[in-house]
């Protein structure tokens, strides 16, 4: 055989693999970045559920808790905010005065026996209980999918390719600041 | 902690890739024991080939498309029951660590037993089923729970629950082969001697010790990696959870637990999270589980 169609053949080769990687590449880059937009769809569907529990709530508490008007309020008021937000960033914010509020209203309610005792009152709890779960949960789901997408796209040799297909590292959803404070409750 | 969600990437691409070698080996397994079975009773080596394989396939076949059912049947496991709060707040708790896990949503099944013990079986992630005690239902605190059904998640995540699944199957045919096998040889073995002659005894004694060892060594390899998967699933679930704590609490309960082996404990034993077997029987070579203190100590650890 001749040098030339020697040499021809392994220049073939490599091209060939490396356009394999690259498919590859591209397929992965494609595949986290779906992952981090179908958990960030997830959490939306959440927040909505969210939402649209509590006027369900505030049915049931409002015969009890008539003098609690400003805890009540603070609920409504995170309510909308979430309905209203337009960013992941307000609805995450949004989302934590919601679980703030919250908190203070089961502490509330544990002064109200009758309340307490009411079974359409402690189904919604455990469902609101269980979409604030869901929800932080599929955060950090969002995160590590964040992160893997950030760690592919930003090592070599993926950021020469991610360069070429323009793509850019995306942001975390942080826990807002004041979740972190425990809420007061005065009785 | 930075760098876990890359090493899960890679430790579930190793571990697919070991499901489809455990699974060629069983197959092969299977097959050179069926062709061992026809030498020994006399049959031609064309015509057990040609039959073994095929048996050994069509078996396989048959034990991945039933075993959901088996197990569950075996388990006597229910669907949960919503009206139920406790019942409940497990299918709640199992939507949460699919969500953290970002697969779909297993069924959610309850076994009516005292124990506290769980499962998770399927093909795949989307016809995956997890399991739970009532007892631990009763017994274990949420954050327990949520440790358990972590360590489940990460099974099905992992994608153990096809491997273990099928090779239970396997090794249960194995065993069974071999032992119907050495059996019948007691009536056939004069005859075939004489068809053979002499030259070929050699041959026999290895068929032979072939079909003595090949239930021991089918069960041991797969219980050699039913104990790492088993680390794996509990550090995995303990990152799903950010709480390693909530499963080694849950861990130190089935200890002091006494297990009374339930319905289908045999059959359904290497999928639970424990043993479920009298203490005796755990912690052996033969163990399908590591050592709970051992896994404890690991949690406690990380």
């Amino acid at each position: 055989m001749d040098l030339t169609l020697i040499i021809g053949l392994i220049v073939l080769l490599i091209v060939v693999v490396v356009l394999l990687w690259f498919f590859s590449y591209y397929n992965r880059v494609i595949r986290y970045e779906n992952r981090i937009d179908n958990a960030w769809a997830q959490i939306d569907v959440q927040l909505k559920r969210r939402a649209d529990l509590i006027p369900n709530l505030m049915e049931t508490v409002k015969g009890y808790m008539n003098h609690e008007r400003g805890t009540l309020e603070a609920v409504t008021n995170a309510r909308s905010a979430i309905m209203t937000a337009k960013t992941p960033r307000e609805s995450m914010e949004a989302n934590t005065m919601l679980t703030g509020a919250l908190k203070t209203l089961f502490a509330v309610a544990e002064s109200y026996p009758d309340l307490k005792a009411n079974q359409n009152f402690l189904q919604l709890q455990d469902e609101l209980t269980h979409t604030e779960d869901k929800i932080s949960y599929t955060r950090q789901h969002f995160n590590d999918s964040v992160l893997q997408f950030n760690n592919l796209i930003e090592t070599f040799p993926g950021n020469i390719f991610a360069n070429m297909m323009g793509k850019k590292s995306r942001e975390m959803l942080q826990i807002p600041e004041a979740s972190r404070e425990v809420p007061k409750v005065s009785f | 902690m930075a760098s876990q969600p890359r090493l899960i990437e890679d430790h579930i691409r190793k571990n697919k890739r070991d499901t489809v070698v455990i699974c060629m080996l069983m197959v092969i397994l299977l097959f050179s024991l069926i062709f061992a079975v026809g030498y020994i009773l006399g049959a031609p080596p064309i015509l057990t080939m040609i039959l073994a394989l095929p048996v050994a396939l069509f078996y396989i076949f048959i034990t991945y498309s039933f075993s959901i059912q088996s197990v569950i049947s075996a388990a006597g496991a229910r669907p949960v029951n919503p009206q139920n709060r406790e019942e409940k707040l497990l299918s709640y708790k199992v939507e949460e660590m699919a969500l953290a896990a970002g697969l779909p949503t297993p069924k959610v099944y309850v076994q009516d037993s005292r124990d506290i013990n769980a499962f998770a079986t399927g093909h795949k992630p989307a016809d995956a089923i997890i399991c739970a005690t009532s007892g631990a239902l009763q017994q274990l605190n949420s954050e327990e729970l949520e440790g358990v059904i972590g360590h489940e998640m990460s099974h099905i995540q992992n994608r153990d629950i096809l491997v273990m699944t099928v090779t239970v199957g396997v090794v249960g045919a194995i065993a069974l082969i071999a032992e119907i096998a050495l059996r019948m040889m007691f009536f056939t073995r004069g005859q075939s001697n004489d068809r053979k002659g002499g030259g070929n005894i050699i041959v026999l004694v290895i068929a032979i010790i072939f079909i003595i060892l090949a239930p021991i060594f089918s069960r041991l390899t797969y219980l050699a990696i039913s104990r790492k998967r088993e680390y794996l699933a509990d550090a995995d679930g303990a990152y799903l959870t950010r709480n390693p704590e909530g499963l080694a609490k849950a861990l130190e309960k089935i200890k002091a637990d006494v297990p009374d082996d339930p319905k289908g404990s045999k059959t359904v034993a290497p999928l639970y999270i424990s043993n479920p077997f009298k203490r005796a029987l755990r912690d052996s070579i033969w163990s399908t589980h590591p050592p709970l203190d051992e896994r404890i100590r690991r949690l406690r650890s990380m």
